[in-house]
């Protein structure tokens, strides 16, 4: 009975509709697993935009969906960048906002009216299902093994390296970006290997998608032709790879140009260099193919060298003469640190004071990887084994991959589709040669075995093999130990995963969240009182001043005009924020009032233990403001005279009459017993005597400190300094009082 | 006073039973169609232009104005005389434009006779540009010629106010001042007279003095939290005597400048959802220098009495269960909702505290089942009963300035009627529109009516609503979906078996 229901199974198993509908169900598994994972901070929180950079996409969105897409096209955002403005319509990728405009019209012509900040929300989950998909597809070019692609899917659905940036409410231009990414090497793949210009134009379809969509398609921009370069050099020159490359270069070139923000960047800029040099490579060699079959073989030495050299020196000579004469622009400052880690550090402050800028620390690699990041070195010696032009892929892939995660965290994110594909290839091998051809019999198993082993053996037209025993697995125990030890590997793969999204990549960053003593979660809002208080508050035009991270997030949730924001595209007017945050009220005071400022924002966390605050980022405003302005802001001068950075009664004057030190620690005292304030992140007690603030008013502090709004005094009404006011203020109260209390004496004599 | 307009003995129906959209056809007094309409129906009486006509004497008038809430409460119980030849069923009260912009939830009833009803107040437009602006109130029946009759005259004033002194420190107590007249407002000769301020504390720090008349020598008499002005023996119509009376009001003075209220009913998910969307603003005493948390948090400790927002409590209908609140930039982690068999009351705290001259918009929602508002009828109609307004309830009042009370019900429902207890003259609009949401195709009857001034005290006021809903408007949603899910897979079954190829053979 149960016999024959086995056979049933297996038999409805075998069956090729069968498979592909198991498949089905299989991807659609995966991609709820997917979505499901990503979902951690909407449960435990709510739905709402993460960090930083999603607050302007979702910005961005809204007013796309407000104003239709001419006008998202042609916008001139006045309330960012005060008072220089953002030209955001030709400064954006729009891919992201456009995709979100989309679904949200056609979920309303659906009659479905989602709001568009739970699509935004979700958009990053939903393309995950997407990228398994695509990881799946990308995979099944690489192998005959049908559980490979699977894996694969399983593994980019889940891999923390991949969720820490698509987690519900990352609303990312990586959230769609990575889905592209991968998408765009199948279909590459896809045409190099049939020589197909549809599938090479599809490629160039989507590959215009990821330029619309992220600045990391650079990466595709150079992986291409670093992939061809390989192929031909390795003597696999095809007309395969002419059609394929050629139609993807030609088309994805135009695709790329039509974004605003690309413009005539690819046929200007050092990055893209490499695919138009390949594209005129590819053509000489496509003419030398010509050369070759109408002349002797001889002749074609003599002439393909000179050809050759010649073609090479021109190019070369013109590369460099169009660099210097300013026509090609160089390399930019990201990719220059993405050679030398520590250029950023001593030329562009800006691009190393962002984390994520920061080169991997080793560790990083298994936290999101787990044990993906040993499978993938065998995943590639696998590729390497096969080598067809696919593999030749993955191979460069994984090699570039490595390199970029290595010297910047973020890049983290390119690697991980390549090491899911290398490890899936690796476990499906293993899994197919340990899993295979198990029946009750093992008489059986030993035939068919025997019989696979000879037709490995056949397909193999190697010779040494022939006179050695069968090649198969033979002992159970092997067999057990080894499934046994990779189901383990699996299992444990699952739980790190989960471990890691929801204890690291769920946290909305907006809201913090906090155990109460009773174990229940406490929500630390600061940020949205602050914002909100802003926004409901002040006047519509009010500027504020803060440190750039936070302007988005002003400009999101307060709706305020912000000096300077997370664009971070002029290094200067950060500068002079910086500048006027690190320099004395005195030098602070003209420059608030020549940008108009109104209010000034600083977060600090010396009450709570919130150890992002500005305090700690106090040293990159200092470095930038000395990029600027060397001789009036200087690094040393915020340390004490043996090196130490302190906020205590060590701290240096410079430091002490520093707008931000005193904005940060004005009034705190108050709030503790007179000479015990204590900061609670950098662990110190604080000086018995506060600050004084002659140029700022205290306008607004949230509930545990985190947020504290300043506002900036209007101009004295009797034209003194702002200083000799308030002195004036406290000196005339004083003075009353001693009035009051020295008894009047009366001379007698 | 024991008559307060919440009394239910007099309902104040409106009966529908023609199509709703020609029911109400009131609007805000500025619309153009409306005056049309009034002008029409005023033709006869077209010359009658600035004064009433002298018909009516007010032997007996008592005036109570308590300014216990942040609203002003004023009733004015008074004993009319028909001092004219033939009866008469119209008697106006005079305010200036800017009390009628102001002016709410205005009901009539004869104290004597309960049953004697309805009787229908409404502002009359003479002149619109006239200061002076008219509330007519229609008497059930004419009143003979020399008859009495006794009228309670309940209304609201909002935006009453003025704080005094206008900014004040994070700790300081607030007093707020309040300018009215000492003789009631009335187009006729008024032969006796009195007018009683209610306070909400005995801390009244400065009134308006009058000289006083028979045995009392100065006006007003002060009992504990009350100021009489009065008696006062006879006064001509129009008889003004200007009167400022400021009271320490250390409570919020909250004002809803705009209330939507959303109310959906859905059959198939047996559910009745509520939402409502608050612009509060506070009214009182700005902050005279910026806000202080140190001051603030400490403050907590020894002194909770404060003027600023720190609470709003909704008490909802047993029942109610998954309460959310939000703001513009998402969830309000600061709210307590407790549901039992007993209460549901949800306790909300605003992100800051709010000081006089803040704005703080937000909105909360609910769900209820069904079968707690929804009945169905033997006729097979259903019948649904929710309260008009269900806003905080705080023992300071809350004002709301506008409202917007929509009731969405099921797709396909029709035949749609409605009544209501809240005074006909504080609702503006009434119109029934489409409201097109999840998977609709026809949309959504919507229910819309726009109210202004309204206050807290109308909160338990009932809203009816009856509809029939056959049962081919229920099942048109699933077999929508239904069929348009097959359109789509026949189309890609029919797209999936087109051969594009070209025949490898």
């Amino acid at each position: 009975m149960s016999a024959n229901s086995l056979q049933v199974l297996a038999a409805a198993g075998k069956g090729e509709s069968t498979r592909t509908a198991l498949r089905v169900i299989i991807l659609c598994l995966i991609a709820a697993a997917a979505v499901s994972s990503r979902l951690f901070s909407v449960i435990r929180f709510e739905s709402i935009i993460h960090e930083f950079d999603p607050w302007f996409n979702f910005r961005a969105t809204k007013y796309l969906v407000a104003n239709g897409f001419y006008k998202f096209w042609d916008w001139f955002d006045d309330r960012t960048w005060h008072p220089l403005g953002r030209v955001t319509g030709g400064t954006l990728y729009p891919g992201l906002m456009v995709t979100s405009g989309v679904i949200y019209h056609a979920l309303r012509a659906l009659t479905i009216p989602v709001d568009i900040r739970n699509i935004c929300v979700l958009l990053a989950p939903a393309f995950s299902g997407l990228t398994a998909f695509a990881a799946y597809l990308l995979t099944n070019e690489m192998t005959t093994s049908n559980s490979a692609g699977l894996l694969a899917a399983a593994f980019m659905g889940i891999a923390p390296g991949y969720i820490s940036r698509s987690v519900a409410g990352s609303y990312d231009n990586e959230a769609i970006a990575i889905f592209l990414l991968v998408f765009t090497f199948y279909l590459w793949i896809k045409a190099l290997k049939l020589g197909s210009m549809l599938w090479g134009a599809l490629c160039a379809l989507f590959y215009g998608y990821m330029v619309a969509s992220w600045g990391g398609y650079a990466f595709i921009t150079c992986l291409l032709p670093l992939h061809a370069l390989v192929l031909i050099c390795m003597g696999r020159y095809s007309t395969r790879l002419y059609v394929a490359y050629c139609t993807w270069y030609a088309l994805g070139t135009l695709a790329s140009m039509q974004i605003p923000f690309v413009g005539f960047l690819p046929v200007k800029t050092s990055e893209h260099m490499p695919a138009l040099g390949l594209f005129g490579f590819l053509q000489l060699l496509a003419f030398l193919d010509y050369v070759r079959s109408a002349l002797p073989s001889r002749q074609y030495q003599t002439f393909l060298w000179l050809f050759a050299g010649g073609t090479f020196g021109l190019g070369l000579a013109g590369l460099v003469i169009a660099t210097s004469a300013g026509i090609i622009a160089p390399w930019g400052g990201r990719f220059y640190s993405l050679w030398d880690t520590s250029y950023a550090k001593i030329h562009i402050p800006i691009i190393a004071s962002v984390s994520e800028h920061q080169p991997t620390a080793w560790p990083a690699f298994f936290f999101d990887l787990n044990f993906l990041i040993w499978l993938f070195p065998a995943g590639v010696y696998l590729c390497f084994q096969q080598l067809a032009d696919e593999h030749v892929f993955i191979v460069v892939y994984a090699l570039f991959g490595s390199y970029f995660a290595g010297v910047m965290v973020r890049l983290m994110l390119t690697l991980t589709p390549v090491v899911c594909v290398a490890a899936a290839i690796a476990i499906s091998t293993v899994l197919d040669t340990y899993l295979d051809a198990r029946s009750p019999d093992p008489e059986n198993a030993k035939a068919e075995e025997a019989v696979e082993g000879a037709t490995k053996k056949a397909s193999k037209s190697g010779l040494k093999s022939t006179t050695k025993p069968l090649v198969g697995i033979y002992s159970y125990v092997s067999k057990g130990v080894v499934v046994t030890a990779m189901t383990l590997y699996l299992l444990l793969f699952v739980l790190h995963c989960t471990w890691v999204t929801s204890n690291a990549y769920s946290s909305p960053s907006v809201v913090l969240a906090s155990k109460l003593a009773d174990g229940s979660q406490h929500i630390i809002d600061d940020y949205r009182e602050a914002y909100q208080w802003l926004r409901q508050n002040t006047k519509d035009d009010a500027k504020i001043m803060s440190w750039w991270d936070y302007g988005y997030q002003i400009g999101g949730m307060a709706d305020r005009p912000t000096l300077v924001d997370n664009n971070t595209w002029n290094n200067t007017h950060i500068a002079t924020v910086g500048k006027a945050m690190s320099s004395s009220e005195e030098v602070s005071y003209p420059i608030m009032r020549q940008h108009e400022v109104d209010y000034v924002l600083v977060v600090f966390g010396a009450l709570l233990g919130y150890s992002g605050d500005d305090i700690n980022k106090f040293l990159w405003m200092v470095r930038i403001a000395e990029g600027i302005w060397p001789d009036e802001v200087k690094e040393r001068e915020f340390f004490t005279p043996r090196g130490e950075y302190r906020v205590d009664d060590q701290a240096s004057e410079t430091m002490k009459n520093s707008l931000m030190y005193k904005m940060s620690y004005y009034n705190y005292n108050s709030l503790f017993p007179p000479g015990q304030a204590q900061d609670r992140v950098r662990q110190v007690r604080l000086p018995e005597v506060g600050p004084t603030l002659n140029v700022l008013d205290e306008a607004f502090t949230s509930e545990n400190w985190i947020i504290r709004i300043y506002k900036v005094k209007d101009l004295d009404n009797l034209g003194r300094d702002h200083a000799s006011a308030a002195a004036f203020d406290r000196g005339l109260k004083k003075k009353r009082a001693a009035k009051k209390r020295a008894p009047r004496v009366l001379r007698v004599e | 006073m024991s008559e307060s307009p919440c009394d239910h003995d007099s309902p104040m129906w409106t009966p529908c039973n023609e199509d709703v959209n020609s029911l109400l056809c009131r609007s805000f007094p500025g619309d153009a169609s409306y005056r049309e309409l009034r002008e029409e129906h005023l033709a006869p009486e077209a010359p009658v232009h600035i004064h009433a006509p002298q018909v009516f004497k007010n032997a007996n008038l008592v005036h109570v104005i308590s300014v216990e809430k942040n609203y002003v409460k004023e009733s004015i119980n008074v004993v009319i005389e028909n001092i004219d030849k033939a009866a008469q069923d119209e008697y106006f009260i005079p305010f200036t434009a800017d009390q009628v912009s102001r002016l709410g939830g205005v009901e009539v009833k004869d104290r004597k006779d309960a049953t004697a009803g309805p009787f229908t107040a409404e502002v009359a437009e003479f002149d619109p540009t006239s200061d002076t602006q008219y509330l007519r109130i229609q008497l059930p029946t004419p009143l003979k010629s020399g008859a009495q009759q006794t009228l309670g005259i309940n209304y609201y004033l909002l935006k009453a106010y003025k704080p005094l002194p206008a900014a004040i420190a994070q700790d300081e107590p607030q007093f707020l001042a309040y300018s009215f007249s000492a003789y009631a407002p009335s187009v006729y000769t008024t032969s006796k007279q009195k007018t009683e301020v209610k306070f909400p504390s005995t801390s009244i720090p400065d009134y308006t003095k009058l000289p006083g008349s028979g045995d009392i020598k100065e006006f007003p008499q002060k009992q504990g939290s009350k100021l009489t002005y009065g008696p006062f023996d006879e006064k001509p119509a129009g008889a003004v005597e200007p009167v400022e009376v400021r009271f320490e009001f250390t409570k919020p003075v909250t004002h809803i400048s705009l209330l939507e209220r959303d109310i959906e009913v859905s059959h198939w998910g047996g559910n009745v959802a509520f939402e409502e969307r608050y612009t509060l603003y506070h009214r009182g005493a700005n902050l005279s220098a910026l806000f202080n948390r140190v001051k603030w948090s400490q403050s907590q400790y020894y002194n909770p009495n404060t003027y600023a927002i720190k609470e709003l409590k909704f008490p909802l209908k047993v029942g109610s269960a998954d309460a959310y609140y939000t703001d513009v930039i998402g969830n309000v982690s600061t709210s307590r909702f407790r549901s039992n068999k007993r209460e549901a009351l949800l306790e909300i705290k605003p992100r800051y505290p709010i000081f006089g001259g803040w704005k703080y918009p937000f909105t909360i929602g609910w769900n209820s089942d069904a079968k707690n508002f929804l009945r169905k009828l033997s006729g097979g109609g259903y019948v649904l009963n929710v309260p008009f307004l269900e806003g905080p309830k705080q023992v300071e009042g809350v004002e709301y300035e506008q409202a917007l009370i929509r009731v969405v019900l099921p797709e396909g429902a029709e035949n749609v009627k409605y009544y209501t207890t809240i005074p006909p003259s504080s609702i503006s609009e009434v119109e029934v529109q489409t409201h097109k949401t999840f998977l609709d195709t026809i949309g959504r009857p919507a229910i819309v009516f726009k109210a202004r001034n309204l206050v807290d005290d109308f909160r338990d006021r009932e809203l009816v609503v009856t509809y029939d809903y056959p049962l081919s408007a229920t099942l048109r949603k699933p077999l929508i979906v239904f069929a348009s899910m097959m359109a789509l897979f026949v189309s890609a079954w029919a797209l999936g078996s087109v051969d594009l190829k070209f025949s490898s053979k």
